[in-house]
């Protein structure tokens, strides 16, 4: 406990600071682009909108809900990781790397396929059944297999259950010929936010983020180890619930609004912890606000790597993503520490 | 026992080239334009020739049936190898991301030498027949990335390389899907189809690459097939038989990655025959791997036309990558073994 009160000085340094960043990388956001636009017209594009004229349509139908989007999708990956990694207590968990965000594109695949035209608030939640979906057959198949919850063997099942899924979203949109359609939605799609999307997926974010960190205190318990948290008498099996409904809905509006984008929920709970210790009150608030930085400035950087065309989102999230997951796999290794 | 072994490796041998004969007869015959038996052996022996039967046969189907097969065949050699070299069953070019790096290596050079895949003048000839020393830079460099992390205290652990192949993977696919989107629309589209892993827009030009080098490889593994027995006893009993273990695994491995990188300068990644092909062959000749090599060569050929043919007529008028109907098929089977393996 006597660290505590130095964390406390770091968290809240880190939520101080946090409106000043997230204002700077959303006005860079907002500004540059295919068409870079000054600080006054997006100014004048919010306070004195002007339907004729180009600009001003940019920034108000393009720009805003992207950076919006892109932020609250950086706060939900990375809560949803953070959350993860404390009830499971696996270093490696996270959404991509569990089947989380694979079983949402699955299921919005399907969705696509036999109920066409399904609206937008269906569509999120059959996404985050989905997620449900995804983490029920990984989690599943890892505690059929002896020793399958060690961190390590999750992660190889949950990839593999992963790809598994998409190779037969893949064959199913290929079969009922809607591979174009589907390829929009499976492929992350920032460029292209939906308003009415974006609108409805708050609400489900926001309940998702409510429940994580209500459940906050609880994980950081439940992260000590089983016996120590029953013995603390803690109810367990109505934390994970509770948790795992936060995850679910957390990924699964984020996979519905933008499509799957890895390595976010891995990466941003492993640096926060780092930042401000142990304790998951801190760590959700300040992933959050981590993530979402991440996110808008992987996001700022996408459109400039291959000017004037934009890359991928996740191109980025991978060029950070790959060599730290490389670095924790080194780091703490295989079975041992199961 | 051993006249056993070798009657039973005969006898499979043969059934599984007839049956590989089964599945290009389906495959030959069915399609959109479905032709009869009479009609394709007319054609191939040459007599009454119609062009129409020529074309379909001779430009299309025999080249895609002949591609399937060779790289059936290099990537349950190359399966066969790694498995054998980290003596982990779950082991597989594509799990590894061996198959990513070749395929990140050959996109870099599509990219660099804006290959036009669909002409065919000199020029193109000599830079797709230079694809595959590409492929096999690339190769190495994934599999040299891949051992590196996973060895710790000198011995490789086996989850820490499938984790770090998982890595692998997403690192290069992300490297090739920037530089694909870099390249100009035509060969994007090129580079497109060919990653996701498919065989259909095969011609004899990629034959003619691959050929070589899996025959020179092929024939090199083979020979030090027995060499992969050895390696499944403990590290000092080999060497006191006198191997030089490291240099001969190094050797190995990169014949193997060299076997990979060819398959997959002409297929694009496809994952789990590597995996499945060895697993297969052992259950039906047992644990020698100089029967083992030839019959999971079969196997992975019978596999891949078969999947192949899948594809092509399932989701006809479309076409499903094989890549994805291998990865559909193989997936279950790698859960299967993972179950297995800890039971």
């Amino acid at each position: 406990m006597w660290k505590l009160k130095k964390t406390n000085i770091v968290a809240f340094s880190i939520l101080a600071a946090s409106p000043f960043l997230i204002a700077i990388v959303a006005l860079v956001s907002v500004m540059y682009g295919t068409k870079d636009i000054s600080a006054i017209t997006v100014w004048q594009a919010i306070a004195e909108f002007d339907p004729s004229n180009v600009d001003h349509q940019i920034i108000r139908t393009g720009r805003i809900p992207r950076i919006v989007a892109v932020l609250l999708v950086g706060a939900f990956l990375a809560v949803a990781g953070a959350v993860m990694q404390g009830i499971t207590r696996n270093y490696l968990a996270s959404p991509s790397l569990m089947g989380v965000n694979d079983g949402s594109a699955f299921v919005i695949t399907l969705a696509i396929v036999f109920f066409p035209g399904l609206p937008n608030y269906q569509m999120i939640l059959l996404s985050m059944l989905g997620s449900a979906l995804g983490a029920g057959i990984v989690f599943g198949f890892g505690s059929l297999i002896r020793n399958g919850l060690s961190p390590v063997r999750l992660a190889i099942i949950g990839t593999v259950i992963g790809t598994f899924l998409s190779s037969i979203a893949t064959a199913i949109a290929m079969y009922f010929q809607v591979s174009q359609t589907v390829s929009v939605w499976y492929n992350t799609k920032v460029h292209m936010v939906d308003m009415d999307m974006l609108m409805l997926s708050i609400p489900f974010g926001l309940v998702g983020l409510v429940l994580a960190l209500l459940s906050a205190k609880a994980i950081t318990i439940t992260s000590l180890g089983e016996d120590i948290a029953i013995g603390l008498g803690q109810k367990t099996k109505a934390v994970k619930i509770i948790s795992m409904l936060a995850v679910v809905c957390l990924t699964g509006t984020a996979v519905a609004l933008v499509g799957k984008i890895a390595f976010v929920g891995l990466v941003i709970p492993h640096i926060t912890r780092f930042l401000v210790g142990v304790d998951y009150r801190f760590i959700i608030p300040c992933g959050a606000v981590v993530g979402a930085f991440f996110l808008a400035l992987c996001d700022v950087l996408s459109r400039f790597v291959n000017y004037p065309f934009e890359t991928p989102i996740g191109v980025l999230t991978a060029l950070v993503g790959v060599p730290f997951f490389l670095y924790l796999v080194r780091k703490h290794g295989g079975e041992k520490r199961a | 026992m051993r006249k056993k072994t070798s009657s039973v490796f005969v006898m499979t041998v043969s059934i599984l080239i007839l049956l590989i004969f089964g599945a290009s007869y389906l495959h030959l015959t069915n399609g959109v334009f479905d032709m009869s038996v009479m009609d394709v052996i007319k054609t191939l022996l040459r007599i009454e020739s119609n062009p129409k039967f020529d074309l379909v046969i001779f430009e299309f189907r025999l080249p895609r049936i002949i591609i399937a097969a060779l790289v059936g065949v290099g990537l349950g050699m190359a399966g066969v190898v790694l498995q054998g070299i980290t003596r982990n069953g779950l082991a597989d070019p594509g799990i590894l991301g061996i198959n990513a790096g070749a395929g990140a290596a050959v996109v870099i050079f599509m990219f660099f030498f804006q290959l036009h895949l669909t002409s065919a003048d000199m020029s193109s000839w000599l830079s797709i027949l230079m694809m595959p020393i590409f492929g096999f830079v690339g190769g190495t460099m994934a599999a040299v990335l891949i051992f590196s992390f996973a060895l710790k205290n000198g011995h490789l652990d086996m989850q820490r390389l499938i984790l770090t192949g998982i890595a692998i993977n997403s690192g290069f696919g992300a490297l090739s899907l920037f530089l694909s989107l870099k390249m100009n629309a035509q060969d994007f589209e090129a580079a497109a189809v060919w990653m996701a892993g498919s065989i259909y827009n095969a011609n004899w030009i990629f034959v003619v690459t691959m050929l070589p080098w899996l025959i020179l490889l092929g024939f090199y593994v083979y020979r030090k097939s027995y060499l992969l027995d050895y390696f499944q006893l403990e590290e000092d009993s080999i060497t006191s038989l006198g191997i030089a273990v490291e240099k001969e695994k190094m050797k190995l491995l990169l014949a193997g990655v060299g076997l990979v990188s060819a398959c997959v300068s002409v297929s694009g990644s496809i994952g789990f025959i590597g995996l499945m092909a060895p697993h297969i062959a052992k259950q039906l000749v047992g644990i020698q791997h100089r029967y083992v090599m030839p019959v999971s060569a079969l196997i992975g050929a019978g596999l891949l036309i078969t999947a192949d043919f899948i594809g092509k007529t399932v989701f006809a008028p479309s076409e499903l990558a094989v890549g994805i109907v291998v990865s559909i098929i193989g997936i279950p089977y790698f859960l299967y073994l993972l179950v297995k393996s800890k039971a």
